[in-house]
């Protein structure tokens, strides 16, 4: 095991299923990694110190504020961001939520929404309203107001259980 | 943006690498789920020539059941899972109660219980970009802070008073938890009472060459324990005032007041006040001995004034066992 600090590095990943093997700085966050590195710009670069939720991407499964993570933490990981999300082309029931509901004005917000989203319904696929909450607490939103947002999760959790909205 | 400095970074697989590594390398920082460090090092509060990640270190990740009957809650175990073990929340559930209202869910799901007892302290005018804190002329706690540098919270005082913000320490302080630290000289524990200092700028008591390990938590207390914290929204923030107390039909009541000073304090007189006046001579006894300053944004006086109603709260509930 290497005991000198490494200024670069290889890291070995996969995107969205993809396998990429790239050679970095240390100091890249998983952020910049995507967006710069690979092209990836729908997680969105927003206060950049993980207050906001605009940057969220799934990590192993788990969420994780890519701004304030480093690409390191990725090493050997399987990666899901939002350009991942929607499969064959279809949108995923979260998606289709947000869109039915026009639950983004601006949309710089959505693409972190989606994600803290996904990672709920992954782990509960039936979470209770207080468990949306909390999620949706962990993202902001300076247009909508959150009301259309919570009905688009809401519309999304009735939908991915074969309940009628 | 906010870029990160230049740094290179260490990723060991054993505790006793990562203790070998930050003996070499007696400028670095340790990293775990980051979510303090990397903001902190975008603001330019520090700027480390190295990082040790502990995320591949798989023995920080356990919880175990120790012989005395507690749990060994190791370092790196994220808050989320702290707060979502059964025996945490069977046993522990004030711990596991604090551990939900740090910041989001997300972040919850990033760091660390031992990181947020290393979480460093704030001030409201140490928080802040370079751009920022160079318009003042920085202050005590600020790493680049030039000669003749002020506390703008206390201008005469020789001392910082930024504040003690990890929200899982006022209730494991009441559990009598203590933490592991490990070095290559060996390893040592310390109770959760005498691991912070009286300075926020030399806030933890830990050799710069030991990392945190593990917290310990000996069996539960006969009473209840209860955790308040007081803040601006229901999400993302730090606190504006922590409050733990707990309540021992035998023992009486204690109570920890944290997020006022450097270093969560366990309140004295709280039996006599007890025997004296009940939960309401507490909580006066409470309001006449914590005094926060102007490090939040939100008013020292206000907060001041809450102190008396989140220990009246915390009291209620841990006497009520509600």
């Amino acid at each position: 095991m290497p005991t000198e600090p490494d200024d670069d590095l290889v890291l070995t990943l996969r995107v969205n299923g993809d396998r990429r093997r790239l050679l970095i700085p240390a100091n890249r966050t998983l952020l910049n990694l995507l967006r710069q590195d690979l092209g990836l710009t729908g997680s969105k670069h927003g206060c950049d110190v993980g207050d906001c939720g605009a940057c969220t991407v799934l990590v192993n499964g788990a969420p994780r504020l890519s701004c304030i993570t480093l690409a390191a933490e990725a090493q050997d990981a399987e990666l899901l961001t939002v350009e991942g999300v929607a499969v064959g082309g279809a949108l995923h029931p979260i998606q289709a939520a947000f869109h039915e509901q026009v639950a983004a004005q601006c949309g710089y917000c959505t693409p972190g929404f989606v994600m803290a989203l996904k990672a709920l319904f992954d782990e509960r696929p039936d979470p209770t309203d207080a468990e949306l909450n909390e999620v949706l607490g962990a993202n902001i939103c300076r247009c909508t107001g959150y009301t259309k947002i919570l009905a688009a999760a809401r519309q999304a959790r009735e939908r991915m259980n074969g309940r009628s909205t | 943006m906010l870029p990160l400095p230049t740094f290179s970074v260490l990723s060991p697989r054993a505790v006793s690498d990562a203790a070998q590594m930050l003996t070499d390398h007696p400028q670095a920082r340790l990293i775990a789920g980051g979510t303090d460090l990397l903001p902190s090092m975008k603001y330019g509060l520090f700027t480390p020539p190295t990082l040790i990640r502990l995320g591949g270190v798989s023995a920080l990740q356990e919880i175990s059941v120790t012989e005395a009957g507690g749990l060994r809650i190791g370092a790196g175990v994220t808050l989320r899972a702290v707060g979502r073990d059964v025996r945490v929340l069977s046993l522990y559930p004030a711990l596991a109660a604090a551990t939900r209202t740090i910041a989001t869910s997300t972040i919850q799901a990033m760091g660390t219980l031992g990181g947020n007892l290393m979480l460093d302290t704030r001030c409201a005018w140490y928080n802040q970009s370079t751009f920022w804190r160079g318009a003042l002329g920085g202050c005590l706690k600020c790493h680049s802070a030039p000669e003749g540098a002020i506390c703008h919270v206390a201008p005469k005082g020789k001392g910082c008073y930024a504040a003690h913000s990890a929200d899982t320490a006022p209730g494991l302080l009441l559990y009598d938890a203590e933490v592991e630290l490990v070095s290559t000289r060996g390893a040592r524990r310390v109770a959760v009472a005498a691991l912070y200092g009286d300075d926020g700028r030399d806030w933890i008591r830990r050799a710069p060459d030991e990392l945190l390990t593990a917290v310990i938590l000996p069996p539960p207390p006969a009473g209840r324990v209860v955790h308040r914290k007081l803040r601006a929204r229901g999400s993302i923030d730090y606190p504006l005032l922590l409050t733990a107390a707990a309540f021992d039909p035998d023992r009486g009541p204690r109570v920890v007041v944290s997020s006022v000073g450097p270093r969560p304090v366990e309140l004295g007189g709280v039996a006599e006040a007890w025997e004296a006046g009940g939960v309401e001579a507490v909580a006066e006894a409470a309001y006449k001995q914590v005094s926060p300053l102007s490090t939040h944004v939100w008013p020292a006086p206000w907060r001041k004034k809450m102190v008396r109603v989140e220990v009246r709260r915390a009291l209620e509930a841990a006497i009520s066992g509600v």
